[in-house]
């Protein structure tokens, strides 16, 4: 999950983060090789009518990365500059990411080349169900269950399900997730990926002997994940969040930062900067203060080589995708600095996806409770996990994360007989 | 004492002295030239500066001679110009100087009112005095008001009645200023070059009677068009009107009438000749204040309508327009408030130099607050008061440059909303406040740089107000328009090609309308594309973040004008149709309600999807501005109210004016092939066209240092320090672009600079450097008041987005020129982290700056070019 050359194929980067981390299992050619390409991929083309009367052809894609472990999960993106590479990227990505939380789920990924800045609620509409019927015969609650990404949301979950409902004829609710709570969605997801991310936090301040309760922290972007981080930090640790920030600068106080304040001011503003009872520093500034804990919640490549010399916090939260550049990761990892890396950290997504296909099937519905017990249970689980195979094989922790989660997809493989 | 050349009368008069003002009312020009000859002869002989000031349309009074100065001024421009023209005539003349001036009843011919003349007189004469000057005026006796003739005899020094009775001329001193005789104020036979009093009452009596003058204070049968005209029109009855429409006569008093109202301008002429009715502009003079004309805001407002009610369609608009019940105060009351209050000449100083600050214009305004209006203005307010009772009005300007063909004044001027709440005479008081403040905006640093930069600094500029009920119902204790906005019958803000620019675009609030009109940082109106009214800009839950969080009411317990949140109308949550309005965010999502159950832990977002969707809103937008358009023959920009059940939509139209369309709408060809070292910068989605070559000035406020570094206070005043330099000479006679982070003209400093127009006004390029934030196109502040600003001032305004990775962005030449900031201001140490002034030719070898923008391809380029 690197983004450290934007300009890339992406899948050629998860074809080199899949070939590294062979080289550490020193798994055989063959094994790599299924490996190393998508088992399954769907090109469509579907016509959809406009609110003009006219017809469009929207093109669209689905792949099916690797479904050894069980059924594929992954997003829907709708983007005008979508490509077929980029999905197949994020369906490996999604594999590793199923596999190291040991849920029963392979990765896979969808998208449609379109601009919802050009749609009308309709049209958008038309396009969520085109695409449904075009894929239909390839996904279900058994083969494949996709959830929103990138532009789509529960709304556009719900015309998906409703139109997959209609073409296998009973009610499907299983065969997506992150759908409206209203329509079979799962209490807890709107923080689940923050809240996985302080469950790995709560293990890792363990096994360094931080104490969380006493613990200073900064968030590095304050959107959805980064916001529920620091709540939650305060909420479940009493540890003090001292500085935050976003794309417009960040933000400190060193008798630590009112959270409902700075929430307030960001929905009015759209900006942390300049909240009442704060300083203004510069987002670098934020990178190199001296905190316990560092929670990239931004943008990809926030911490590089450039930087990362300045970082002086003892554990760095990867909430966002990419934070950390290959480099700098290893910078990092000498300096002794620990990691908690992103597809291990903002895990608590998908988990709280599988729950809801696992509710959908009961047709029985947890509390929201029920929901964080099971996800700190799966989270605890998968750090340690991480952890010792960092330790065994010395090497950081998001190496460790790969190595974790490949294994226990060949391991599916090799079961099944297929390598 | 000073000779006025006929000795016989320096004896009865006692002499001319310095600053006399002498109006002689005459019944023919040849009795005035009898005084006027003797009196240059003689000034001319003591060598003296005489200056004859020319302006009626008859023969002129005095020929070409030397020693004479001969001074043409056409009063056809307007009061404001000729007044104005005739002061700098005393001023560059000087003290001591000897004034001889054509008759002055000419003037109502052109300026259609007594009022005027008056105004004239009074503004005139004390500066006259003041400088010791002696001045001849004639005025045709009989002709005017008693009320105007009035103000001049309070003004002038010297009035003397020159008339023919009984085949004899006769000299009538009327008022001698600081003189006294026992036979001063006689009849005086005028024979030869001696004056002999009538000493006689029986002789007195006869020759006054005979005389062919009505007594002076009984109302004269006024030469004045805008008196004739009505009493002309006054013969005829309703139903005669109409039969005789199409006559000759009719017809030629209807554009008279016309004429006075609305204007000489051509194409608003236009329009009125074709769709409005003689009655039509009977009812508008019966809802003038004082008199003269009802000015460009009102008049576009009055021939939108009916350009609505006339043309066919598939909509008959009179079941979907409110009704109106304006009141206009007719542009003569501005001047006369200016006269009688001392105001003019502090008007005509500010108008010759428009560097007031705002501190300046804060006294200035006071200046306007203190003054008071005439009697019969304030019986007619009352009446308006009455009329209105207690429902909300709001004042506003009307002048006679504002909406017209080619400038729109947008927001120079100003509206005041009143609440029109409390007693009599409170509403009184609060109304009188909100038309001085609107005079008072007359004089506004933005407006006089406006008029200036326009080449309209002189030209006539008078404020007529017009006076409309707010539209709206009450809500609680707040009273405010369901829907209200701006809409425009050309879109160029367009998302994407799918939209038609041609169908327009609406700029759509909930409440009162000026949170659409105005730029208000954080909170947006939905934009709607007229050809596709469901598509937005923005995308998922960022659509809860560009929406209106604020709605602007008139709060009728406190009386007042406020903005309050959407929870403080909605709290109880039985607004009429909410479901037309609101969309819910819940769960991250959208959605649009259906019925009207709400979820309750639901937060509610402006969208108005439910109205674009399901109601006839749109289409009949759509109609609206078509028809505009097509009557008068180029895109507009309107304002409107509206109220909206499913079944049913009521229009209410505000205003309506000429749109400004950016520079060139013609493809502008980008250089190609330019070396990369010599692009400053690489913009897309450029909605402005056009090159500006050589030039030598970057004003460069850092983004970066501005957003982190820059204390409230620096912010604060770095727009200053911009218009500062805005303002330096060097500035204004060179080109330069300024660019800065985010929005300009925000009032919010944290979204960019806070500048007003008269900031920026002499910038050739506009850039605004801004950050596109995941999932949403910055509003371009299309539609607002500012862009129309820089549309109509013909600068290139380009958002400049680093992160699109079609942008280029030259940071190292930025980051290395040196900086001139100065050079321009002193003391700039403070700012010179965050403005960069650079001199291009001197940061680039001799090189200037060239920036080209196409606004068919978005794309523009700013480079370095050899001079």
């Amino acid at each position: 999950m690197s983004g450290n050359n934007n300009h890339s194929n992406p899948f050629k980067i998860a074809q080199q983060q899949i070939n590294d981390c062979a080289d550490i299992l020193k798994l055989n050619h063959s094994t790599r090789e299924v490996l190393l390409r998508p088992m399954r991929e769907f090109h469509v083309h579907f016509p959809v009518r406009m609110d003009d009367g006219t017809t469009r052809i929207f093109q669209g894609f689905r792949v099916q990365y690797n479904d050894a472990k069980g059924p594929t999960k992954g997003g829907i993106r709708f983007h005008p500059e979508e490509t077929i590479d980029t999905v197949r990227a994020l369906a490996a990505w999604m594999t590793w990411k199923c596999a190291l939380l040991d849920l029963p789920l392979g990765g896979g990924k969808g998208g449609v080349i379109c601009n919802p800045k050009e749609l009308s609620r309709f049209e958008l509409e038309r396009i969520s169900r085109g695409y449904i019927k075009a894929i239909g015969a390839f996904i279900g609650p058994d083969k494949d269950i996709p959830a929103p990404d990138v532009y789509t949301n529960p709304q556009i979950m719900a015309w998906m399900v409703d139109e997959y409902s209609s073409i296998v004829g009973k009610n499907q609710f299983g065969v997506i997730t992150g759908k409206p709570l209203s329509l079979g969605g799962s209490p807890g997801r709107g923080d689940a990926t923050a809240r996985g991310g302080m469950y790995a936090l709560r293990e890792a301040a363990q096994r360094l002997g931080i104490d969380l309760g006493k613990a200073t922290m900064a968030i590095q972007g304050y959107g959805n994940a980064g916001c529920y981080a620091a709540s939650l930090a305060e909420a479940m640790f009493g540890s003090k969040v001292v500085a935050v920030c976003d794309s417009r600068g960040a933000v400190t106080c060193r008798n630590g930062i009112c959270i409902p304040r700075v929430n307030e001011h960001k929905q009015k503003t759209s900006s942390v900067v300049s909240c009442e009872g704060t300083e203004c520093v510069s987002n670098d500034e934020l990178l190199a203060l001296d905190v316990d804990v560092l929670v990239l919640a931004a943008l990809e490549s926030s911490v590089t080589e450039r930087n990362v010399d300045q970082v002086k916090a003892r554990i760095i939260v990867e909430l966002a995708n990419g934070p950390t550049t290959p480099e700098a990761d290893e910078v990092l990892h000498r300096k002794g600095i620990h990691v908690i890396p992103d597809f291990l950290c903002n895990a608590g997504g998908v988990t709280v996806s599988y729950f809801e296909m696992v509710q959908n099937a009961y047709m029985y519905y947890w509390d929201e409770n029920e929901v964080h017990e099971k996800l700190d249970k799966r989270m605890t689980k998968a750090y340690h996990e991480v952890l010792n195979s960092a330790e065994k094989y010395a090497i950081n922790m998001r190496k460790a994360a790969y190595v974790v989660a490949v294994a226990r997809v060949v391991e599916a493989m090799k079961l099944r007989g297929w390598v | 004492m000073i000779s006025s050349g006929i000795p016989a009368l320096d004896k009865v008069i006692e002499g001319l002295r310095s600053g006399d003002n002498v109006v002689w009312q005459v019944d023919g020009l040849g009795n005035y030239l009898r005084v006027v000859h003797p009196f240059v002869k003689q000034a001319l002989e003591e060598h003296r500066t005489v200056v004859y000031v020319r302006f009626a349309p008859e023969w002129s009074i005095l020929h070409r001679t030397p020693g004479l100065t001969y001074e043409e001024v056409d009063p056809s421009h307007g009061f404001d110009s000729f007044s104005a023209q005739v002061n700098h005539i005393i001023e560059e003349n000087g003290t001591g100087a000897f004034y001889v001036f054509d008759n002055l009843s000419s003037l109502v011919t052109e300026w259609a009112t007594d009022e005027l003349l008056a105004n004239f007189f009074q503004v005139t004469c004390p500066y006259l005095h003041e400088l010791e000057t002696v001045a001849y005026f004639a005025l045709t006796r009989g002709r005017h008001s008693h009320r105007a003739v009035a103000r001049i005899r309070d003004t002038t020094q010297v009035l003397i009645d020159l008339y023919h009775a009984r085949g004899e001329l006769y000299v009538h001193p009327l008022k001698v200023w600081d003189r006294y005789s026992s036979e001063m104020f006689l009849p005086h036979r005028f024979a030869g070059t001696s004056l002999t009093p009538v000493l006689q009452s029986g002789d007195a009596s006869t020759i006054s009677l005979t005389a062919r003058k009505p007594p002076l204070r009984v109302k004269a049968d006024s030469i004045a068009p805008w008196d004739s005209i009505l009493r002309k029109l006054a013969q005829y009855s309703d139903d005669e009107l109409t039969h005789l429409a199409a006559t000759t006569e009719i017809q030629a008093l209807k554009q008279e009438l016309s004429q006075m109202i609305i204007g000489g301008d051509p194409e608003f002429k236009r329009l009125s000749d074709e769709y409005l009715s003689l009655q039509d502009l009977l009812e508008i003079r019966n809802r003038i204040i004082g008199s003269g004309r009802i000015g460009g805001k009102a008049a576009g407002m009055l021939l939108a309508r009916r350009i609505l009610l006339k043309s066919p369609g598939t909509t008959n608009f009179a079941n979907i327009l409110e009704e109106h019940d304006s009141f206009y105060i007719g542009s003569d009351v501005f001047f006369t408030f200016l006269v009688n209050n001392g105001l003019f000449r502090l008007r005509l100083r500010l108008t010759r130099n428009s560097q007031i600050s705002g501190e300046e214009f804060d006294r200035v305004e006071e200046r306007f607050l203190e003054g008071g209006f005439p009697d019969e203005i304030m019986e007619q307010f009352k009446d308006l008061l009455d009329y209105f009772g207690q429902a909300p009005i709001i004042v506003r300007s009307s002048s006679l440059l504002e909406d017209g063909f080619g400038n729109a004044f947008a927001g120079k001027y100003r509206s005041e909303f009143c609440a029109n709440q409390g007693n009599p005479e409170a509403r009184m008081q609060a109304f009188l406040r909100a038309v001085k403040l609107v005079y008072a905006s007359a004089v506004n640093p933005d407006a006089l740089a406006y008029r200036r930069e326009r080449g309209l600094g002189e030209a006539d500029e008078q404020m007529a107000i017009l006076v409309q009920r707010v539209s709206g119902s009450r809500y609680r204790s707040f009273f405010f328009p369901t829907l209200a906005g701006v809409a425009f019958s050309r879109n160029l803000y367009r998302w994407t090609d799918r939209i038609d620019p041609k169908q327009g675009i609406v700029r759509l609030v909930f409440g009162l309308g000026t949170r659409a009109v105005n730029r208000v940082g954080g909170d947006y109106p939905r934009l709607v594309a007229v050809s596709h009214p469901l598509l937005r800009p923005e995308v998922g839950s960022k659509i809860a973040f560009y929406s209106q969080h604020e709605v602007d009411v008139l709060d009728l317990a406190a009386n007042e004008f406020r903005s309050v949140t959407l929870n403080e109308v909605f709290g109880a949550g039985d607004y009429p149709h909410l479901e037309l309005l609101v969309s819910t965010l819940q769960d991250g999502f959208i959605s649009d309600p259906e019925g009207i159950h709400m979820n309750a832990p639901a937060r509610l977002i402006i969208t108005f999807n439910n109205l674009l969707a399901h109601t006839k809103f749109m289409p009949l937008m759509k109609e609206f501005l078509a028809k505009l358009e097509a009557a008068y023959g180029y895109p507009v920009d309107t304002e409107f109210t509206a109220s909206c059940s499913p079944g049913k939509i009521r229009l209410n139209l505000v205003q309506c004016r000429p749109m400004r369309v950016p520079g060139g709408s013609a493809s502008v060809l980008l250089p190609a092939r330019v070396p990369r070292e010599l692009v400053l910068f690489r913009a897309t989605r450029t909605i402005s066209g056009g090159t500006v070559s050589r030039i030598k000035y970057i004003i460069y406020v850092d983004p970066k240092a501005y957003a982190v570094k820059a204390p409230l206070e620096i912010k604060q005043q770095i727009g200053r320090i911009i218009g500062r330099l805005n303002r330096h000479p060097d500035i204004v006679r060179d080109r330069v672009i300024m660019m800065g982070p985010g929005r300009w003209g925000s009032s919010n400093i944290m979204l960019g600079v806070n500048t007003t127009y008269a900031d920026i006004n002499h910038a050739s390029v506009l850039v605004e450097i801004a950050r596109e934030e995941a999932g949403h196109v910055p509003d371009v502040s299309f539609g607002t008041h500012f862009f129309l600003d820089l549309v109509e001032s013909r600068i290139i305004y380009l958002p400049l987005y680093p992160d699109d990775p079609q942008a280029h962005f030259n940071a190292p030449f930025f980051a290395s020129s040196s900086n001139s900031l100065g050079r321009f201001v002193s003391h700039p140490e403070r700012f010179e982290e965050f403005i960069k002034l650079i001199d291009v030719p001197l940061a680039a070898d001799g090189r200037y700056a060239q920036v080209a923008a196409d606004p068919h391809s978005g794309k523009a380029i700013c480079l370095l070019h050899a001079d």
